[in-house]
């Protein structure tokens, strides 16, 4: 039977290991449940008294010292934080208040309010230290989504695998997150109400990222299943200052106290002007058509014509008028970039060296 | 020999240790995974469309939804650039195709359409490339349920050189939806649809669609769509039909052409009810009452069992057919399967009526240019008093108005049939008996577009709406007003609610308002947004003239989410039902109207309340996948309008010649100069003649 469906040596050997871990998945999956185990000591519930209507009360998150300091994500139940209340995976309740939040990562870390000692607990800076996991690395996905566990009772463990590793700010007006650096979109369903500051982990039970919190594509209105690598690093503002702030560093800093609380970055428009006058924004997807192009403008300079159909700006998908709009406000006076455009049935490329804004408003 | 020892030595090893052992197994199975989608990757492509409708119709219920912006996945199945996808990621018609494929340094290519396969909802299109890699297929005799399938995607990021994005599952069931589909677990979602399925050893399984959008085909099973249960074409079966695409036909599924005697499907025996016209089970001599009992050398005991077999079929193939004729048991060697050919026409005589007439029969308004009408020598001011399609001559009853009855008779006649009227000259009292010969509705033809009268002519109603209407008929005690008024029902700009509470709306009934006149009425679905008091008086201000001079009433449901999606449909249905019952409505001059998503919705509300509109005046919008079939006894025209700049425009176009295919009455004005722009004041009378005419027989 193996002969007639398995074309060559390489596939038989494949054959046989399926077929082999097909009959033997209690065995399989014995490895998994140790590491279940083991996270799900590490882990905590939180029920706060909740911030905003309509979301859930609840939330997951990890411990990351044996006094009870605890990583989650900074949502709505941290919005008021008087009554915030931990269970511990042994049923134990403390009261917890936060100490530090980091608004770019979208974190915060908590303390349990109460001398404890000798918690199992994630060592964050060996976690992180692990280079990150990619596309089809099995997972497991702990969290007390839709507040299934109380006190003793363990965290829900799902399996599935990464779907992809990839940018929430490549696909820019498409996610309202707070966090938009790379993430791992995940195949399982993941995040739920509940499941923000919850974990994936490989299947030895090593931390790969907190699940994120709920998020909507507005384009294309699914709801995405995903979590922040625990390597994530982000700019923030301090002082006027950009610095660079990983998720270790802020656990660590935290934990001692000595975090310097950021101030969240307004990102503005930096007003590079381009002089391309866009067709009518009729409806929500009119793609960037060129109606025309200013007289003396960078785009006139760059030979941009009416009817060209902007298609990619420093290699960022602009499939709307809005994006395009959006991309183009992070790039300032004497920038250059690359706008690739359609013209007939050809793309073409050309760089367009942005000016500063006439004195006379043009049409934008 | 070797490989059994080999075998059995794995086993062993695999019990004695079994931890170690199973930690290597996931270890490899894992690792065979990422490796199969890496390699299998390389024939997996980005797909990016740009423009095209903004909302598009699927699904059993025609669920309008958004079409997604973000990219969509495709599978390489030639080296010389082709590739094949979902034809759900083109339900919009954008006009410019984009693809990513790997090792091009991520540079995207122009794609072009080739052609699509309407039975499985696949779109063949092609790039200008060569050498691209293609990837082996899983033969179909190999795929058994339980089977790893796993799912890849190049929708969530653009980076090429990188694995596709991976979804494992197994295949679920094989034979779905009617013997097309494989139905897998894997995670499935709009933004992957198009890409492959892919078995362990990186071959490909099928291709991922939803279920099955709505077009031509009808077929079961798109009640799964976004449930998480997903379905993928075997790809053997699409490299079969590869060389008909690549011909650039599009293929049609393969139908009998009948209708069954029961709706049961499952436990009744498969006894032909009724034969299509032109169908291929017409051509091949089947009659009603004959009993189906083997197809393709198959038995068949119902008609479930019928479709698993016709399912796969496409038009033109050939199959044969064992059927019993009273106790006679017949066969058909070679029945040629026909597409979808049942297509109702309406019948037109080139007349408009007159309006609020309480007497019997029907008094002409206008005669139209070389109608048959015309031909005939009837004139403005003549009165039918009978009808009929033999010597046997009907008379009007007085049951409803004259008009309504003439027809509901001509609707259900077909163009082309001969007729008969009685007819009462102007001015005269003898009756004169003409034949005629009944036309296509104007405009319901692709190749002879519809045209707008210049001038209306001036007289259209009797202003006896509310009059008690002649009867002819002693059996007929107390006949029903049709059109009915309170006395003095409110008017100017007015601020209403439906009566559940749920939605508001504003009307605008000019102040000479005459309840004995019967209104047309507009529905106007405001562009996303523009629902303040002060936008919506300055969209019936243009209208205004018009209202009073031909008398149409104003409906403008609000709409606060900022678009129109179908679950609003209710509110604006009620809104105008309300209206209708409050004001005099001449129900066949209701139509829907709007711009952009707002004319997308027009359309949506036109095909599936039929009863309500009559019409539709969408600006800048497409039927894209929503057109239904017509039908005989509920008309519906279209006037449809785009700015000569709009980059839909074409397509704005193209709608009017696919709703002239299904013999819909369709007319498209273009708007020189004029971009996303709404009707020039030229184009609102023209409109409003459109508008006026409705009522032609």
């Amino acid at each position: 039977m193996i002969r007639n469906v398995l074309p060559s040596w390489k596939y038989r050997l494949a054959g046989c290991l399926l077929l082999l871990a097909g009959v033997s998945t209690v065995n399989a999956q014995g490895s998994m449940t140790a590491a279940a185990a083991k996270v799900n000591d590490k882990m905590v519930k939180l029920f706060g008294i909740g911030g905003l209507k309509g979301l859930a009360s609840y939330g997951s998150g990890i411990l990351v010292s044996e006094n009870g300091h605890i990583l989650t994500v900074n949502n709505h139940i941290l919005v008021n934080t008087t009554g915030l209340k931990v269970h511990l995976y042994d049923g134990r309740q403390y009261q917890a208040k936060v100490l530090f939040r980091e608004p770019e990562l979208d974190i915060a870390l908590l303390k349990i309010d109460e001398e404890v000692n000798a918690l199992p607990h994630f060592e964050f800076d060996k976690e992180a230290a692990r280079p990150m996991a990619e596309n089809g690395d099995w997972i497991l996905a702990f969290s007390n989504q839709f507040q299934i566990a109380l006190r003793d009772e363990p965290m829900s463990v799902q399996r599935g695998v990464i779907m992809a590793v990839a940018d929430l700010r490549g696909r820019r007006g498409v996610f309202d997150a707070p966090y938009n650096g790379d993430v791992y979109f995940l195949d399982v369903i993941a995040c739920n109400p509940g499941a923000a500051g919850g974990v994936v982990t490989n299947r030895k039970g090593e931390l790969l990222g907190i699940l994120g919190r709920e998020l909507k594509s507005t384009s294309t209105d699914t709801w995405v299943n995903y979590a922040v690598p625990i390597q994530a690093a982000v700019d923030v503002q301090r002082d006027d200052k950009t610095a660079k702030v990983s998720m270790a560093m802020f656990v660590k800093d935290a934990m001692k106290g000595t975090y310097k609380q950021s101030t969240k970055i307004v990102r503005k428009d930096l007003g590079g002007y381009h002089g391309i006058v866009l067709v009518v924004n009729a409806v929500s997807s009119t793609p960037p058509y060129v109606e025309e192009v200013a007289t003396g403008s960078p785009a006139e300079k760059t030979g941009l014509r009416p009817d060209d159909l902007i298609l990619y700006v420093e290699g960022y998908s602009v499939p709307t008028i809005k994006i395009f709009r959006e991309t183009l406000k992070q790039y300032g006076p004497g920038e250059e970039i690359r706008v690739q455009l359609q013209r007939g049935s050809k793309l073409e490329s050309v760089k367009l060296k942005l000016g500063n804004q006439p004195k006379v408003p043009v049409p934008n | 020999m070797y490989r059994y020892c080999f075998l059995t030595i794995l086993s062993l090893s695999v019990m004695i240790s079994s931890a170690r052992a199973q930690e290597d197994l996931n270890d490899l199975l894992e690792k065979m995974t990422k490796d199969s989608a890496r390699k299998t990757g390389a024939s997996v492509v980005q797909i990016e469309t740009r423009g095209g409708a903004d909302m598009v119709v699927a699904g059993p219920k025609g669920q309008v939804f958004r079409k997604a912006l973000g990219p969509t996945t495709g599978v390489i199945v030639s080296a010389d650039g082709y590739v094949i996808t979902s034809a759900f990621n083109f339900l919009n018609n954008p006009p410019t195709i984009l693809v990513r494929v790997a090792g091009q340094q991520g540079e995207p290519l122009v794609a072009t359409r080739v052609a699509t396969d309407k039975s499985r909802m696949l779109t063949l299109i092609k790039v200008d490339a060569k050498g691209l890699p293609v990837a082996p297929v899983v033969p179909k005799k190999e795929l058994a349920e339980g089977q790893w399938a796993i799912a890849l995607g190049r929708a969530l990021d653009f980076k090429m050189d990188k694995a596709p994005a991976i979804s494992v599952g197994v295949i679920s069931a094989l034979g779905r939806i009617w013997g097309k589909a494989i139905q897998t677990d894997a995670k499935i979602s709009p933004i992957n649809y198009g890409g492959p399925i892919i078995d362990i050893q990186g071959r490909i399984q099928g291709i991922l669609i939803p279920a099955s959008p709505k077009g031509d085909d009808d077929t079961a099973g798109l009640e799964w769509y976004d449930s998480g249960i997903g379905f993928a074409i075997p790809m053997e079966d699409i490299m079969a039909i590869l060389p008909r695409l690549k011909e650039g036909k599009d293929l049609q599924r393969g139908l009998l052409g009948v209708n069954m005697k029961s709706q049961d499907i499952y436990s009744v025996a498969p006894e032909i009810g009724a034969i299509l016209k032109a169908s291929a089970a017409e051509k091949a001599g089947l009659k009603v009452g004959d009993l189906l009992i083997e197809i393709e050398g198959k038995p068949v005991v119902n008609m479930a069992q019928v479709q698993h077999i016709l399912g796969v079929k496409y038009e033109g193939d050939k199959i044969s057919v064992k059927y019993k004729r009273g106790a006679e048991v017949k066969e058909i060697k070679s029945l040629e399967l026909s597409a979808k050919t049942i297509i109702v026409a309406q019948p037109f005589l080139g007349i408009l009526p007159m309006r609020d007439d309480p007497k019997l029969g029907v008094e002409i308004r206008h005669v139209f240019d070389k109608s048959p009408a015309e031909k005939a020598g009837l004139k403005a001011g003549d009165r039918i008093m009978k009808f009929g399609s033999d010597d046997k001559l009907t008379e009007f009853t007085g049951a409803k108005r004259g008009r309504s009855q003439f027809l509901d008779w001509l609707n259900t006649l077909y163009p082309g049939a001969e007729i008969k009227l009685a007819v009462k000259r102007k001015g005269a009292d003898k009756l004169e008996t003409l034949t005629l010969t009944l036309a296509d509705l104007p405009g319901s033809m692709p190749g002879a577009p519809a045209t707008v009268l210049d001038k209306l002519p001036l007289e259209a109603s009797f202003k006896k709406a509310l009059a008690q209407l002649e009867i002819n008929d002693p059996n007929i005690k107390n006949p029903k007003i049709v059109e009915q008024a309170p006395p003095e029902p409110e008017t100017g700009l007015i601020e209403k609610t439906t009566a559940d509470g749920q939605h508001k709306y504003w009307l605008w009934v000019y102040p000479e308002y005459d309840p004995n006149i019967a209104h047309s009425m507009i529905v106007w679905l405001h562009p996303p947004d523009k629902n303040s008091k002060e936008e919506l008086d300055g969209w019936a201000d243009l209208w205004d003239e018009y209202c009073r001079k031909n008398h149409i009433i104003l409906v403008m449901p609000v709409e606060k989410q900022g678009n129109w999606l179908p679950r609003d449909a209710d509110g604006v249905v009620a809104a105008a039902r309300e209206t209708v019952k409050t004001y005099s409505i001449d129900n066949q001059r209701v139509v829907a109207h709007g711009m952009g998503v707002g004319g997308q919705m027009a359309l949506h509300l036109a095909f599936n309340h039929r009863d309500l509109f009559k019409g539709a005046c969408a600006v800048g919008a497409t039927t894209t996948g929503q057109i239904k079939d017509n039908v005989a006894t509920q008309r519906l025209s279209f006037y449809l309008a785009a700015g000569s700049l709009d980059p839909l425009a074409k397509y704005v176009s193209e709608s009017r010649v696919l709703l002239a295919d299904r013999r819909y009455a369709a007319f498209y004005r273009e708007m020189p100069e004029r971009g996303k722009d709404y009707l020039t004041a030229k184009d609102i009378a023209e409109a409003v003649r459109w508008l006026d005419t409705l009522d032609q027989q």
